[in-house]
């Protein structure tokens, strides 16, 4: 046992370190380390960066170009670029659908969407969750029929994360009514290009259009697009969501967010107030444990000796912190978190917010936001029935 | 950054779990409470495992090893609820091999190691609760021998012992000293403890005691440090063994028909429980792999460490009562044993808001395992 990592993975850290200071653009990093809207030019300019070294698929084996980083390199790389106030890459591409591609995908299908992914040029988005289909997944009814060589795909998808900005779309969908739900979806990809694809923004609590409806309306999908087997498509679903087991916790962005909490508290002069000051002394025991959990998890991944079924822990463990640091962040500001002021939550604004303290702007608006941390991804609760099941039986 | 154990520590493990699986059932540690709470010949038989030697140096009889084998063993000890006060022999061995001279540590290293002498720290006080900086005994100098006067509290086993561990102001500053239970001046009142352990009042007038550091305070930090780490160890234990008898008695036992594992709102208590256990254990690990840092940022990653664990053990032991029902309030069946050592062991080394209040106030800029 050793909490050290070793002098090669110290060097490995270093590495990326001045890489991504070199590289990292600090009007985007300023945004980031003061929870400014990012625009999608913001992200797609750091993907592009990430994408020419070689590294937006960080997770990639080197056969498919990327780097082949161990789970601990990983880590190392991520926990430098949250650090650095880069904005977390946009998921669905790089680190949801191009492993799937890569395990099940035709070597057609590898030759020419992988490529697209890797640089960063074309934008994916997520086809999982109906509206009849939160938590159960398996429940999905948007309908893909066989007609020749096409699918015609009709129904909605919803909660599309960044879906107004996507190009290419991955969907789960029924191919059959036959057997248990699980056996009847299939994976498929899907020009979002395509005609009778729309598009339609929600508005969340916070203001923002941060996730979709995504209808399909007889969109003709080439048989082509289909992963892997017809109705194996849950399969391949789950090998998707078995991948990047510790990214969820996002601990690497708690420890940047509670240092941030520490200097909004000081700011807000309650950081010597000894009842506010337990409270960030309780969150950072928190982040001391789910970071020692992850780093656990990392170790047995990287030994192979054993293995810790703790996926759902970690998931729920890191959502309550993200809800909980920007609970605390909103509640060191007070009143002066209250006022509703757009433009103070854009880069740049020059104006005069009330209070003084023009960092109070997005507090609020970021603490409602974050709701959605023990929602998605299987609520919490779906997750302590995934837990209690193997504790249980 | 690793977490496998090798295989020297897996058959430590195996070899400690086994004695207290076969050693150390539930009737023995019922019989050993009734008795008064410590049993000579169960801690001779946890010195015969070569255990009591386990931070001693290998020429001064011992085995040489360190946190992580300490760790090791306390979880297993823990498994068993074991009332045999061993963090005190990891303490004591410690504090001995790293401080004191070299005639003390000649006369008592191999007695503690083979478990002929049992030697306990006795630093609690009534007024100062978990501050050991604040300490009322005394000590004086007399050419080159020290006489002690003071009282100390809640000394684990402290009746039982040949010899103690006594920290007192030697011209305002704090020293440590040993004292031989049975030397003039000393006087220890024994009496059972609320997990059915042992401990007792000592009493120091005029007492002859022997120098052990000058400089009291960097060692007496470091023997509560170890305590800590062996505490947090010790509690993932018996967590670990709560928790598993708690899900067999889910299983087994039946209402409306059904086994109440069956039920999710119990189902989700369970799974809070795992997660304050491998909170918990991650915790554990830390403070285990943080024992031997530089002293500012032991003692910050220990008293995060204690918090973590206050806040588990609170939480497991008092589910695993809920959970059981009204058996789980009985005497006769074990969980509210369970219970009543993680409670026990919350307030042992300072309790949850103790720790709360040094991590608020040890807090800085950065914060994470490596900072």
């Amino acid at each position: 046992m050793d909490l050290a990592f070793t002098p090669e993975e110290q060097a490995f850290r270093e590495e990326i370190r001045a890489w991504v200071r070199a590289n990292l653009p600090a009007d985007i990093s300023h945004k980031v380390h003061n929870a400014l809207r990012l625009t999608r030019d913001d992200m797609q300019r750091w993907a592009k960066i990430l994408g020419k070294k070689g590294w937006l698929g960080h997770g990639w084996p080197k056969e498919f170009g990327g780097p082949g980083w161990n789970a601990v390199q990983k880590h190392l790389f991520e926990e430098e670029c949250a650090l650095a106030g880069a904005p977390r890459v946009v998921p669905f591409g790089p680190v949801m659908v191009a492993p799937v591609i890569m395990a099940f995908g035709t070597p057609e299908q590898q030759k020419r969407f992988l490529p697209g992914i890797a640089s960063g040029e074309v934008w994916w988005s997520q086809g999982y969750s109906e509206p009849g289909s939160g938590s159960d997944l398996a429940s999905v009814k948007c309908r893909a029929e066989r007609q020749g060589d096409k699918y015609i795909v009709n129904g909605q998808k919803t909660w599309t994360t960044l879906g107004q900005y996507g190009e290419w779309i991955f969907c789960l969908v029924r191919t059959s009514n036959e057997g248990k739900p699980q056996t009847g979806i299939s994976f498929l990809l899907v020009d979002m290009k395509s005609p009778g694809v729309t598009v339609r923004p929600i508005v969340l609590l916070d203001g923002e259009a941060e996730v979709n409806e995504v209808w399909f309306d007889n969109v003709e999908v080439p048989a082509e697009n289909l992963i892997g087997e017809e109705n194996k498509g849950w399969t391949y679903a789950k090998h998707l969501l078995s991948h990047e087991r510790t990214n969820i916790a996002d601990v690497n962005r708690a420890k940047r967010e509670l240092e941030r909490l520490k200097r909004i508290a000081k700011a807000e002069g309650v950081y010597e107030d000894p009842r506010f000051r337990d409270e960030i002394a309780k969150l950072e025991v928190d982040v001391v444990a789910l970071e020692m959990l992850v780093l656990r998890v990392l170790s047995a991944e990287k030994s192979g000796k054993n293995s810790l079924d703790i996926a759902g822990l970690l998931k729920i463990r890191g959502s309550e912190i993200q809800q909980r640091y920007s609970e605390l962040m909103m509640l060191a500001a007070g009143p002066f978190s209250l006022p509703l002021i757009e433009e103070a939550m854009e880069a740049g604004w020059q104006g005069d917010f009330p209070g003084g303290l023009a960092g109070d702007a997005p507090l609020a608006s970021t603490y409602f936001n974050l709701r959605k941390t023990t929602i998605y991804g299987g609520s919490n609760e779906v997750q302590r029935n995934i837990v209690s099941q193997v504790v249980l039986g | 950054m690793d977490f496998d154990f090798t295989d020297d520590q897996e058959q430590l493990r195996d070899a400690v779990r086994k004695w207290v699986d076969k050693g150390y059932g539930f009737e023995r540690r019922r019989g050993i409470a009734k008795a008064g709470g410590f049993s000579r010949e169960a801690y001779g038989q946890i010195a015969e495992l070569g255990l009591t030697g386990l931070y001693i140096p290998e020429a001064d009889g011992g085995l040489g090893m360190g946190p992580v084998e300490g760790m090791v063993v306390m979880e297993e000890l823990g498994r068993g609820i074991v009332l045999e006060p061993f963090a005190q022999a990891l303490i004591a061995g410690a504090l001995l091999s790293g401080y004191a001279p070299a005639a003390l540590k000649a006369a008592w290293l191999p007695k503690i190691a083979s478990g002929e002498a049992l030697v306990v720290l006795a630093h609690q006080e009534r007024a100062a609760r978990y501050d050991f900086e604040k300490c009322q005994a005394t000590a004086t100098a007399a050419g080159d021998a020290w006489t002690l006067d003071g009282i100390k509290s809640i000394v684990p086993a402290g009746d039982q012992a040949e010899a103690l561990i006594v920290p007192a102001m030697a011209k305002g500053k704090l020293a440590l000293f040993l004292v031989e239970r049975t030397a003039a001046g000393v006087a220890t009142r024994g009496y059972g403890t609320q997990d059915g352990g042992r401990a007792a009042e000592l009493t120091l007038k005029n007492a002859a005691a022997s120098l052990l550091t000058l400089d009291g305070l960097t060692a007496l930090a470091h023997a509560v440090d170890i305590g800590i780490a062996a505490t947090c160890a010790e509690a993932v234990g018996v967590m670990d063994k709560t928790l598993a008898i708690t899900v067999e008695y889910m299983n087994t036992r039946k209402q409306f028909g059904v086994a109440i594992s069956s039920f999710q709102a119990l189902r989700h208590r369970v799974a809070d429980m795992k997660m304050q256990l491998e909170l918990a254990r991650s915790m554990s690990y830390y403070a285990s792999l943080k024992l031997n840092a530089p002293a500012d940022e032991r003692r910050r990653a220990l008293a995060r460490a204690k918090y973590q664990l206050g806040v588990s053990m609170r939480f497991v032991g008092q589910q695993a009562v809920q959970l059981h029902g009204g058996i789980g309030v009985t005497d006769e069946y074990i969980v509210s044993h369970y219970f009543k050592k993680l409670t026990q062991l919350e307030m042992s080394f300072g309790d949850t808001l103790h720790h709360l209040g040094e991590v608020s106030s040890r807090m800085q800029d950065t914060a994470g395992v490596f900072a």
